[in-house]
């Protein structure tokens, strides 16, 4: 009796432990994703290639052969920055003359969307953002005037840019000249 | 008691094999669930058209925030930007590239809007004639107000076309930039393309 009773027991506990292991790999997985995918965007092969910590770039417009980022769209042109607020603040800075969208967004390390400004909101005055870390920048370098101070959720993160480019062809100049005018640097070379 | 060194190496076999079954199935399961539910429990469906209203929010919870991630990273909040997707035709059944598709629909009310046809694999078709989507832009409408274009591996003659060489799954998304404020307050109202099957398919 006992010794069935034991061993209704340790199967007991073989079975919650195995549901326990189950679940929490399966909440683990889903909490870790977005966190992997934003570090492989960042850090990955093709950021690496471009250069764009604390940098901004320009990758060229979207068609059948770009592959890094899932659904893109065939109608934007993206240019884009990983920012690094380790040693301090960041600075992005941008003045595009469009008569169209665009916009400028910012992503935590989790994938989040937390911030977005678009040409609409710029009202044609340039984007001038300070960004910091939500514990604080490292150092005491002061807000540039005029600069909007933006409080990152984490230490590193994604920026895109969006300019909507219905004809890339026919306003490849315009498009250009106006994208590269995002900057993206930290508070010491800005 | 303890049993024989043969019995007790099978009981550790057998239980790293039960652990290492129960860790695919909780990776397994995160990763179908994240594939899978983007468009399974939708935020709200019109027509053929289904949104995730959390998408890009700072609000989402872990799985809406997972499964953008995987299906569509760097989404903008609703505010800025509304995503629907379509993976299936108005009576149901599911998109196919090898198929053609008659879209027709009025403008969104949104300050500009695009619909992209991808492959399953959520990257775009390597389009001969490089149209990848139709966009408000370049629609062009009937007397009724009305815009149509087609989907397919064959040109439909007199019609916007996007190509969708080979045989694979497909979907299309409908994006709205700065939406209007009521259809982001109510996105039940969007009047959805509708998306119609042509001729025989394979």
């Amino acid at each position: 009796m006992s010794h069935w009773t034991n061993t209704r027991r340790l199967w007991f506990y073989r079975i919650a432990t195995l549901l326990t292991t189950a679940v929490l790999a399966h909440v683990l997985t889903v909490w870790v994703v977005p966190r992997l995918i934003m570090q492989v965007l960042m850090n990955g092969p093709i950021a690496q290639k471009m250069n764009m910590r604390n940098q901004a770039a320009f990758p060229p417009p979207v068609n059948a052969q770009s592959r890094t980022v899932v659904m893109p769209s065939p109608d934007l042109l993206y240019s884009v920055c990983v920012f690094d607020l380790t040693d301090g603040p960041v600075r992005v800075r941008a003045a595009p003359k469009l008569p169209g969208y665009w916009s400028i967004a910012l992503y935590s390390a989790n994938s989040d969307n937390f911030f977005v400004r678009n040409d609409r909101q710029a009202q044609g005055a340039p984007i001038d953002l300070w960004l910091v870390p939500a514990g604080g920048a490292k150092g005491t370098t002061p807000v540039p005037q005029g600069a909007q101070v933006v409080v990152s959720p984490s230490g590193t993160g994604f920026l895109l840019m969006r300019v909507l480019a219905s004809d890339y062809q026919a306003d490849q100049v315009l498009l250009e000249s106006s994208r590269r005018t995002l900057r993206c640097e930290p508070a010491k070379a800005a | 008691m303890t049993g024989s060194a043969p019995s007790r190496l099978r009981r550790i076999l057998i239980g790293g094999a039960l652990y290492l079954g129960a860790l695919a199935v909780g990776i397994g399961s995160a990763l179908w669930v994240l594939k899978k539910a983007a468009w399974l429990n939708p935020s709200v469906q019109v027509g053929a058209w289904r949104s995730n209203l959390q998408a890009g929010s700072v609000d989402a919870d872990m799985y809406t925030r997972a499964t953008v991630a995987v299906n569509a990273v760097l989404a903008l909040g609703r505010s800025e930007t509304m995503y629907f997707v379509a993976t299936q035709d108005d009576a149901g059944h599911v998109l196919r590239s090898q198929c053609n598709y008659r879209i027709t629909g009025v403008p969104p009310k949104a300050r500009w809007w695009s619909i992209t046809a991808y492959a399953d694999d959520m990257f775009l078709f390597d389009a001969p004639n490089a149209h990848y989507s139709l966009n408000g832009d370049i629609a062009k409408l009937n007397s009724e107000g009305v815009f149509s274009f087609t989907t397919g591996p064959q040109e439909q003659s007199g019609i916007y076309w996007l190509p969708t060489p080979g045989k694979r799954g497909m979907l299309l998304t409908l994006r709205l930039y700065n939406p209007d404020a009521a259809l982001q307050a109510a996105p039940q109202s969007l009047m959805p393309p509708k998306i119609q099957p042509v001729g025989d398919c394979a």
